[in-house]
């Protein structure tokens, strides 16, 4: 045991620590205050409040060291808060109060202030220096909607210059000039909305000043409570520390004791919110008559659609009837509607949003190891090499990963591999940057893993070891045709071989990949060889390796463990396995139906047929988020009762006969489970809105209605329940979840997993298996009249359909979808930057706003969905995945021309 | 300051280097234009605030310098020689005044009246032919000074041919570097940049800490005013600067050597660059040196006006592009250096010292000078001496030999003498006698040794003019990273001002709080130096000084 003296008396020392650290695990945070240290920073030693005397021996001479940056040494004496000490303390407090607004008063952060407290703790009565230069005439920046800047209060921790580097990675905040007369620039000294400021608000957060501050005052102490609660946004799962008073929520910042987050949130988590009591917020059910929709009670609306239901029962039998439900709810409002669906309407017709982006994840980890999720954690980027992110942009869609993702590939002496059409934000600072053709996902894959094999680096030993197939396999893989693959990949077969040597050759390598992979008609089978790369080269079961699907929605991962798969009960238990049907029969006291339910294209499949005759949606936009819009309006239009549970009347609202008004996370308590297998509290901070229900609720009451005894909607009630089915929910209760969360599985004492497949996979062996590469039918069919090749992305400041973030001030950050274009492309059809573009497609056209861009190579173009006005999906094809019947939203062919009539008026501006 | 720019900085490594693209961006104009910048932080994955930040730091870079075509040196030796007034003047004549800058000390100290014209400096006389100066900008322009050695002949030893002078070195090349390593570990031999840190233990850091790529800089920005030593040995001998950053790099298993040196010294880079050049011609340099398996590359880099990159972590940022502000050590620069990579920096006089030690032995360097401050010691004296110039002295000399025996005393009064830079001890006439040219007596007496530059204070020249003027350098050199030194420095030159303009008297135990908060608190050497000088200006000319304080 190490020790060092505090005060001459002895304590333990942890290697590698600071002086600061040291003083403070022992002696409390308060005897040596700081201000330039923050927790989630590299050491600084800037603001120097922090020194300390040290001695070597017991009242032996002492040199005064900032105590956050040197380290502490065995037997060192260390004299945190001594006179001298004290007095220098009180001096530099003295030097920064020179240049300091002294207007506590008014201040928003008075009572929250870190400098404030420092004076406090300092001592300070009074300032002895004449008055000198100062920046006390700093003018605010109000520009931004949600950043403001107010520099006059700024003492110079470089706190925001470093968290806008050292954690966004973002470098939007430098300081320029020198010594006295250094300030904070955003950019080359812009505004923060002229700046390339991304709206983390990071700087905000961890500034111990109002120097940068945001529109919320997130550091006020005007809250009178603070929640902690879970990101309803991306697959990430940030925690939030939620503050509201009087039932209004006020502000939202990031804990740093969060395992996910460490204190760090995106533009959407921390500052859209208040799409939660925007005016448009539905406060009623609705009914439908003569195409208006009334208001009504619940009751009747209840009254309703149990009528209508139970008519379509008896008339044309359950499977008249179909579900969506949707990954924005909680866990246990999935594994309601899905036991709705089962055990009252008595069908397997029961989907969600997970089959239009990552059905192919399930379906081709569960082919190749036995389970549908994340091997591993984000956080094992610590303990990686070498990463291989495979169509996806973190850094707009999943940003606090994609933050962590490039800060790992700016790092020298890591691979980083991107394989991806578009020039992403990640793909600049890649070490290899593949940018194929969309849809040549699995020839690229492929010859990967062919000089994978010809280099001789492939994991013998874990291939004997824990694999199966691999002879037929491999045979297969060195036939391929290189020249092929290169040819109709459009990616140099030397590229390719160097970075299959970087990803095989790294000591741990780590795989992400989004839906460029999984919205193809190939999706499931490049899943599968990102999945056989990780065996190849033995990537998988242990620390900073592994196959980490990016989920989109907060609790995509969540409704497929509930059993929102047409396939497949709660715990992914398959609904056509007798001894399973018994056990949910007994489970739920009624028989459950054992034959395979439709998936989400099924279901409108079905609808244009005649066979469905009832859809229930909640918390989904099928019309503008699902492909060939016109396709599932005509399938809507075509069923008889259409019921949507929405926040507001979106493009499918519009469709419904009845529309239930549900509760938004802010409003109700739950667990999502985010893109690792963490499962974690949601907490609700207000009551829902005036004529809003927490959606469980309604579903409970709905299933009341049609005669089955469930109990009213709680967190904790439906967890318990949840528990006693999902295998691997079988350790977790609503107490044990904790600030953090647990992975599943979780075993009854409670312990959880963060690394799946460490000793065998749940189906045995991993399985390998080759697919070929085939070019998409819309190609086939299309291409050569349709010669452009459309993919679809994301923005950062928006969300999917955009119902929620249009409806906040992310909506003044990006007001509208655009088109990526090459600049020879537009050069060739007389495009300018901010014309408006014609997109046709053998669906149909829209106009979009064209952005000259060498993001995507020539012949493709790129653009989002974000936007009602655009409806991007009436172009989008009706081509699937070959397995698992995603959409393929990645290859669309079109032709291209600058818009006609008001759409040419309309560009440029 | 931040280790991510470092890495990205290192993607284009030193061929391409950010630093070197910016100060070709300011060369038309004197400043880089703002969609230059821009471009240039795209292509670098950097922020646009990266490269505006880093522009704004130095003086030939900042927006300010724009347009400026001509420079008055402002160092203390030509401040307290009082010629710089007349060469503003004449300057002036020819030069509005938007085009006149600054440039703090150009190594003229010896002769003051000292400018910069078209990448030359000009000092002495030469003001008198400015005319002929504009009208005819060929040749490089040098002066002359006294160089002697009052002992062997070792730093100012003349040179011969780069055959017989490296000779050393192809012998070195044949041994194991480890015995090269003792032999300077046992010549004992100190940093000369100031600090005096021991040199083999510096080397013995950087050897042992594992990795392919490494780097020896050679801290060539002798920013100290008055001392023009670094100077001397760069356009006299720049080979034994190179001869030093080979055996450093053969010692650490280094294959990078770079070589920072001041803008204010544009001679230095052509001299030291044309011996690059001839090192290359040799086959000394570049690839597998005289088939021995040591790969070797020396770059120089030009700096471009900011004091602070003589601190060892700033000029590791600003040859990365970043701003040069001071890091926390640990890690030192031997662990985590340029691009993040093992670093020895080592001063250029410190360099120059290793051909003696590889050709004959530690012992032989260890046997001049003193038990802790061993071999000679180049010392630089100004225009106050009547015989100003560069001289190699023995450690332990008597300060009275070099000031009336080498310098031959001083040509008008003088009483006192800033010895070792800005942040070197003010040593009054009253205690020449007391000192010896070494580390030990120095610091016993409450003085710095640094870089045992002298520059003198001329009896009228008011002490608290002094104070105030390096109250100014200090303020206006502070990289503005830690508090004590960004607000002491500027609070304190404030202060003085003050004083010295009205009849404002500056409270003692205010002025004595801000030297202790500057001395205790600060991060590096610049602002806890700068105490030093002034608290010896208060001891010994308390009485001048008392009107000014309570």
């Amino acid at each position: 045991m190490k020790l060092a003296y505090i005060n001459n008396q002895p304590f333990e020392i942890d290697a590698g620590e600071t002086i600061l650290s040291f003083v403070r695990r022992h002696k409390g945070k308060n005897l040596v205050p700081t201000l330039c240290d923050s927790p989630d920073l590299e050491p600084f030693g800037s603001c120097r409040i922090c020194s300390v005397e040290v001695a070597s021996e017991e009242n032996g001479t002492v040199s005064t060291l900032a105590s956050c940056h040197t380290p502490v040494n065995e037997d060192q004496y260390i004299y945190p808060n001594s006179e001298s000490i004290k007095k220098l303390r009180k001096n530099i407090m003295e030097l920064v109060l020179t240049d300091h607004p002294l207007s506590c008063l008014t201040c928003e952060v008075n009572g929250n202030c870190e400098l404030q407290t420092v004076a406090a703790q300092v001592g300070i009565r009074e300032v002895r220096y004449p008055e000198g230069e100062n920046h006390l005439d700093k003018k605010k920046d109000l520009s931004h909607p949600y950043m403001i800047s107010d520099l006059s209060g700024c003492i110079h921790c470089f706190r925001c210059v470093r968290v806008c580097d050292e954690v966004q990675g973002q470098f939007v905040l430098s300081m320029a000039g020198r010594g006295f007369d250094t300030y904070i620039v955003k950019g080359n000294d812009q505004s923060f909305l002229d700046s390339d400021c991304v709206s983390c608000g990071a700087c905000s957060q961890t500034c111990p000043t109002a120097a940068i501050s945001d529109v919320f005052q997130s550091k006020a102490i005007n809250a009178s409570k603070k929640t902690r609660t879970i990101c309803t946004y991306c697959g990430v799962g940030c925690n939030l520390e939620v503050s509201s008073s009087n039932g209004e929520i006020l502000s939202i910042q990031a804990p740093y004791d969060a395992e996910v987050n460490q204190g760090h949130a995106c533009v959407k988590g921390r500052f859209a919110f208040t799409f939660y009591n925007h005016s448009d917020r539905l406060n009623s059910p609705l009914i439908k008559r003569n195409g208006e929709f009334e208001k009504v009670s619940w009751e009747e609306a209840y009254d309703f659609i149990a009528a209508r239901l139970s008519a379509s029962i008896t008339e044309f039998g359950p499977d008249s009837i179909a579900g969506i439900s949707s990954s924005r709810c909680t866990n246990e409002e999935n594994y309601l509607m899905q036991k709705f669906i089962r055990t009252v309407i008595g069908t397997n017709n029961i989907d969600g949003c997970a089959r239009v982006c990552h059905s192919p994840t399930a379906l081709g980890m569960q082919q190749t190891f036995g389970t549908g999720a994340a091997t591993n954690s984000i956080n094992d980027l610590e303990d990686t090499n070498c990463i291989l992110v495979i169509g996806a942009n973190p850094t707009a869609a999943h940003p606090v990963t994609g933050a962590k993702l490039k800060q790992f590939a700016m790092k020298s002496g890591n691979a980083s591999i991107v394989i991806d059409p578009r020039r992403t934000e990640l793909a600049k600072y890649a070490t290899y940057h593949l940018a194929l053709r969309p849809g040549t996902n699995v020839a690229v894959l492929n010859m990967m893993m062919y000089y994978i094999i010809s280099e001789g680096l492939i994991d013998k030993a874990f291939i004997e070891k824990r694999t199966e197939g691999f002879e037929t396999f491999m045979s297969e893989i060195v036939n391929m045709d290189m020249d092929t693959m290169e040819e109709v990949s459009g990616v140099d077969r030397h590229l390719v071989r160097e970075a299959a040597i970087a990803y095989a050759s790294a000591p741990n390598a780590m795989s992400f990949h989004g839906l460029g992979v999984t919205e193809h008609s190939q999706g499931t089978f490049t899943v599968i060889q990102i999945a056989d790369l990780a065996l190849l080269t033995g990537n998988i079961g242990r620390r900073g390796v592994g196959v980490n699907p990016l989920r989109g929605q907060n609790n995509v991962q969540g409704s497929a463990d509930m059993g929102v798969q047409p396939h497949q009960g709660a715990g992914y238990l398959d609904i056509t396995d007798d001894e399973v049907s018994m056990k949910f029969n007994e489970f739920y006291g009624v028989e459950v139906p054992k034959g395979i339910g439709y998936k989400i294209p099924e279901m409108f499949g079905a609808a244009l047929e005649g066979k469905l005759k009832a859809l229930w949606i909640i918390g989904e936009d099928v019309v503008q988020t699902d492909p060939n819009s016109q396709k599932v309006i005509k399938a809507l239009e075509a069923i008889d009762l259409v019921v949507v549970q929405e926040l507001f009347i979106t493009e499918t609202a519009k469709y419904a006969d009845v529309v239930l008004p549900g509760a938004s996370f802010l409003e109700k308590s739950g667990t999502f489970t985010n893109g690792e297998r963490r499962v974690q509290a949601v907490h609700q901070v207000v009551n829902p809105i005036d004529g809003a229900k927490a959606d469980g609720q309604i579903i409970v009451e709905m299933m009341n209605k049609m005669g089955y005894d469930q109990p009213d909607y709680t967190a904790e009630g439906v967890l318990r329940e949840i528990s006693q089915i999902v295998p691997f929910f079988g350790g977790i209760t609503w107490d044990n979840l904790g600030k953090n969360g647990k992975q599943w599985p979780v075993a009854k004492d409670g312990t959880d997993t963060q690394i799946l497949h460490q000793t065998e996979f749940p189906r045995g062996k991993g399985y390998f298996e080759f697919h070929s590469w085939q070019e998409s039918e819309e190609i086939v069919s299309h291409g050569e009249a349709y010669p452009y090749i459309l993919t679809t992305n994301r923005e950062l400041e928006h969300y999917n359909c955009g119902a929620m973030t249009r409806r906040t001030s992310n909506e003044l950050l990006l007001p509208g979808d655009y088109l990526m274009i090459h600049p020879e492309d537009a050069e060739e059809n007389l495009i300018r930057d901010g014309d408006y573009v014609c997109l046709e497609s053998p669906r149909g056209k829209v106009d979009i706003k064209a952005q000259v861009t060498d993001q995507v190579n020539k012949g493709i173009l790129s653009t989002t969905f974000h936007f009602p006005e655009i409806m991007v999906n009436n172009i989008t094809s009706d081509v699937h995945d070959s397995e698992a019947m995603c959409p393929e939203y990645k290859v669309v062919a079109v032709r291209i021309r600058k818009s006609k009539g008001k759409f040419k008026q309309m560009g440029q501006r | 300051m931040s280790n991510n720019l470092s890495d990205l900085s290192s993607r284009k490594g030193l061929d391409d280097s950010l630093f070197s693209r910016l100060g070709k961006l300011a060369q038309p104009t004197g400043t880089p234009g703002i969609d230059d910048l821009e471009k240039l932080a795209d292509e670098f994955l950097v922020g646009k605030a990266n490269t505006y930040g880093t522009t704004t730091f130095y003086d030939f870079l900042k927006p300010g310098n724009k347009g400026k075509k001509v420079y008055a040196c402002n160092g203390t030796a030509c401040t307290c020689s009082g010629t710089q007034d007349k060469v503003i003047q004449e300057l002036k004549e020819h030069f509005t005044e938007d085009e006149i800058g600054h440039m703090t000390c150009l190594g003229r100290c010896h002769e003051n009246s000292a400018f910069q014209y078209e990448g030359k400096n000009y000092s002495g006389t030469r003001i008198a032919d400015l005319q002929e100066i504009i009208e005819n900008k060929n040749g490089l322009n040098r002066d002359t000074y006294v160089i002697h050695s009052n002992g062997e002949e070792i730093l100012t030893k003349p040179f011969t041919t780069i055959d017989s002078y490296y000779a050393p070195f192809r012998e070195a090349l044949k041994k194991d570097s480890s015995l090269l390593l003792e032999e300077i570990k046992k010549s004992a031999l100190r940093g000369r940049g100031g600090a005096g840190f021991p040199t083999g233990l510096k080397l013995e850091y950087c050897r042992h800490t594992e990795n392919e790529t490494k780097f020896i800089i050679c801290n060539a920005d002798e920013g100290d005013p008055g001392a023009y030593s670094d100077r001397y040995l760069m356009e006299q001998r720049p080979h034994s600067i190179l001869f030093g950053m080979l055996i450093s790099g053969y010692i650490t298993h280094a294959n990078y050597g770079v070589i920072y040196i001041r803008a204010e010294y544009p001679e230095a880079v052509l001299i030291v660059q044309k011996a690059i050049d001839e090192l290359h011609a040799e086959g000394m340099l570049g690839n597998n040196t005289n088939g021995s398996g040591f790969n070797f590359d020396i770059k120089v880099i030009e700096a471009k006006g900011s004091y602070l990159c003589g601190e060892e972590t700033a000029l590791i940022h600003s040859i990365e592009g970043q701003r040069p502000e001071v890091r926390v050590r640990p890690p030192y620069p031997a662990q985590q250096g340029l691009f993040n990579k093992p670093t020895v920096v080592i001063n250029v006089e410190t360099l120059s010292a290793l051909h003696h030690i590889t050709e004959h032995g530690g012992k032989s360097w260890k046997a001049i000078g003193t038990d802790l401050s061993s071999g000679t010691k180049l010392v630089s004296l100004d225009s106050f001496f009547n015989n100003p110039g560069i001289y190699e002295v023995e450690m332990g000399i008597h300060l009275s030999v070099i000031v009336n025996d080498l310098g031959g005393g001083f040509s008008t009064g003088v009483k006192a003498m800033q010895i070792g830079g800005p942040l070197g001890g003010l040593v009054p006439v009253s205690k020449i006698d007391d000192l010896t040219m070494d580390f030990e007596s120095f610091s016993q007496h409450g003085f710095v040794l640094g870089h045992a530059s002298i520059i003198c204070i001329p009896e009228d020249f008011p002490m608290m003019k002094f104070i105030e003027h390096l109250f100014d350098f200090a303020a206006c050199e502070s990289c503005g990273k830690c508090f004590p030194c960004r607000l002491g420095t500027k609070r304190g030159h404030e202060l003085s001002v003050k004083a010295l303009s009205s009849e404002y008297k500056i409270n003692k135990d205010l002025f004595n709080d801000l030297l202790d908060t500057l001395e205790k608190g600060s991060l590096c050497a610049h602002g806890g130096g700068i105490p030093i000088p002034v608290r010896n200006a208060l001891e010994y000319f308390e009485s001048e000084l008392k009107p000014y304080f309570t």
